[in-house]
């Protein structure tokens, strides 16, 4: 009768751990944050034994969570700063990177606007408020009217690190999201704005080519400018673990960068992991 | 075809374009964007009780106090220019109504055109010397420079500081005042203290660097007590005291694997104080007919070592910590260096840190109770041991203030 009990004991704790779920943390960027939710739930279907947490609160949020070793992921729309790694190494975690989606940031004009193209420098002085009216660019006299994201957006710095590079003008209005600032671009014909290419196939707006010598302008709709590098805005989208990444983490990375998970990031509106990335991505997961 | 004086000055313009676009990008290494605030509050509430051999029950000392009552201010001008204010509102025996104010930081940050990651900090800053910058107060106590008397944990100053490329680790370069947060006026600056730290993080769980610092004369921190004749009528001693050729210096190393990490640090600390004094010459009457000025001095060599363990369990809810801590203390006399015994001593205990809450991304307590019991042994013969325990709430929290 003892031993019967014992074994039963056994099966049952072995079918208990089995049946519990696993949670994996995934936290950080806000720009990720409904991809890898969607991300998520395909691979949950998939592993109904894995429950994949994801929250948002922005990069800094998750990267210092993983310095902390305080989530499995950290999403990040930005590399992690040197800062970070000497203080996550300080404390024992040695964040690896992945990149799984790329984003190719869009500048958007409103629809009746004739402008087509812009450089870099153009652009820059435009959001810095140096060039305020359409006609010094090749659009009609009508007044610039700056749209952008708001300082806690990892969007809003990488345009300004970019582009921009020195202080928005104090003019510009800052939007809480991607959404706004297209209803708001729309709404108004000297409108300029920036948003994921997730968001710029959108009727009433137009999404203007850049260029970074004046000559050659590519498109952030065209995926060979944007996987080739030539499109000036076009920025990885991170993932990072403590070390390589195991378990159920390095598995959920694995369905993200497999066909099932690319084609998610694509239905998204982002473009998938180029070549290059994808390479690195499998020396770490090995 | 274009005139070569002219492509001169067309490659000048691009090379100064270049520049000013170089510096206008040096990138942000702040955690704030620029017109954000940061609000910032640390409320330390301790109960404190010292005793000889765990007497608890007769202490020698039993208090409640206040330790740490800061409010900080931060705001981010520009991308580039950042600014931090840090009130202490403490409270303390010394003062007449039991608390008192200090300025604890009141800094200008800008951020180095083409240097990235690295900043020029100027206005009353952490010291960055030893484990006092980086203490975060994982032990409720002091670290040991600040224990000692070293150096303060805060001083005026200008500091080159930031983040080597590739988390290769940090670096700081700086000329202090070199007298403490608390001390400012007309003595201020008779020399500056220069300093130097390197921590270096080369891989995963292994910290190692060292702090040096140097300051060749002080302000007069100390009031002779001999000062006047001594009693025989030969001697009369001058007032200012002041030390010269403060020289510190301390390597450390710091291991992290999974929930358990151990630092250690060894510091060494020596200076001269200078002694002035009139030899007095009297005649056969006793009365002082000439004197001629002398000057005396004495050299004080003092070194230690620290070593605090950390485990780190249930999810970093519970941290268990131990310390030990040595000091020892030489004071010439003559042509020796004898040890003090009565300023030498051995510190040793242990304690545990329960968090209630953490602040957003997990690194910094918002809730937490320590509690710690120190015991230190002075190396005098026949000493008793005096037992500290410590049992401290902490209330930390800070808010992001974006732009209005």
């Amino acid at each position: 009768m003892k031993k019967l009990i014992t074994i039963a004991a056994i099966a049952a704790l072995a079918l208990g751990t089995t049946l519990v779920a696993r949670e994996l943390m995934v936290k950080g960027s806000d720009t990720l944050l409904n991809l890898v939710q969607n991300l998520a739930e395909a691979f949950s279907a998939a592993q109904p034994d894995v429950t994949v947490s994801v929250t948002g609160g922005g990069s800094g949020v998750g990267i210092n969570a993983i310095m902390s070793n305080e989530t499995d992921i950290a999403d990040a729309s930005r590399s992690i700063k040197s800062k970070e790694i000497s203080t996550a190494r300080a404390n024992g975690v040695n964040p690896t990177e992945y990149v799984i989606a790329i984003d190719g940031v869009c500048i958007i004009a409103n629809a009746s606007n004739p402008v087509e193209k812009l450089t870099i420098e153009q652009l820059g002085q435009i959001y810095q408020g140096k060039i305020a009216n359409w006609n010094a660019v090749g659009g009609p006299n009508k007044k610039v009217s700056l749209y952008g994201r708001q300082p806690s957006s990892g969007t809003f710095v990488y345009v300004r690190d970019e582009a921009v590079k020195a202080e928005y003008a104090a003019s510009m209005r800052q939007m809480n999201g991607n959404a706004q600032i297209v209803e708001g671009v729309k709404a108004d014909e000297g409108g300029i704005g920036y948003v994921g290419v997730g968001y710029a196939r959108e009727a009433g707006i137009k999404v203007l080519s850049l260029s970074k010598d004046g000559t050659n302008y590519y498109s952030p709709l065209d995926k060979a400018s944007v996987d080739a590098g030539t499109y000036p805005l076009a920025r990885p989208l991170f993932q990072y673990t403590n070390g390589k990444a195991k378990g159920d983490a390095k598995t959920f990375i694995e369905f993200e960068l497999s066909a099932a998970g690319q084609k998610i990031v694509a239905d998204q509106g982002f473009y998938p992991v180029t070549e290059g990335f994808q390479a690195k991505n499998e020396a770490k997961l090995q | 075809m274009i005139p070569s004086n002219m492509k001169g000055q067309n490659r000048m313009k691009r090379t100064v374009i270049a520049l000013l676009l170089a510096i206008l990008a040096a990138g942000s290494v702040y955690a704030i964007d620029p017109g954000q605030s940061e609000l910032e509050y640390n409320g330390w509430f301790r109960y404190m009780n010292q005793s000889t051999k765990l007497d608890i029950t007769n202490p020698t000392a039993s208090r409640s106090l206040i330790e740490r009552n800061y409010w900080r201010a931060s705001h981010q001008w520009t991308s580039q220019l950042f600014s931090k204010l840090t009130l202490d509102f403490l409270s303390s025996s010394s003062y007449a109504d039991g608390a008192s104010v200090r300025i604890k930081e009141a800094y200008m940050d800008m951020a180095l055109p083409m240097v990235k990651d690295f900043v020029l900090t100027a206005g009353m800053q952490k010291h960055y010397f030893s484990e006092i910058y980086s203490w975060d107060y994982t032990h409720p106590d002091k670290s040991l420079a600040d224990a000692q008397g070293v150096c303060a944990s805060a001083d005026y100053g200008v500091t080159v500081n930031g983040f080597l490329p590739k988390g290769l680790g940090e670096l700081q370069l700086g000329a202090y005042n070199g007298e403490g947060y608390k001390v400012t006026g007309a003595k201020n600056s008779i020399a500056p203290e220069l300093l130097a730290n390197l921590r270096l993080t080369p891989f995963a769980g292994v910290q190692v660097g060292a702090s040096v610092f140097s300051k060749a004369k002080e302000i007069a921190p100390y009031a002779n007590n001999k000062k006047g004749r001594n009693s025989d009528n030969t001697k009369f001693e001058l007032g200012d005291t002041a030390n010269m050729d403060r020289f510190a210096f301390s390597p450390m190393a710091k291991v992290a694997i999974g929930p358990v990490s151990l630092t250690g640090e060894y510091i060494m600390f020596d200076y001269t104080r200078k002694f002035s004094y009139y030899s007095l010459t009297k005649d056969s009457s006793g009365n002082v007919v000439d004197s001629t000025l002398k000057e005396n001095s004495k050299d004080y060599a003092q070194s230690g070592i620290d070593l605090l363990p950390v485990v780190s369990l249930m999810s970093r809810k519970l941290e268990v910590f131990g310390r030990f801590s040595t000091w020892e203390r030489k004071e010439q006399s003559g042509d020796s260096m004898p040890v003090n015994l009565a300023k030498s001593l051995t510190r040793y205990g242990a304690g545990f840190n329960w968090y209630f809450l953490r602040r957003a991304g997990g690194a910094k307590p918002a809730a937490m109770f320590q509690f710690a019991w120190v015991r230190e042994q002075p190396r005098t013969e026949g000493a008793d041991p005096v037992d500290t325990f410590m049992a401290q709430f902490r209330f930390e929290w800070n808010h992001v203030l974006s732009a209005l």
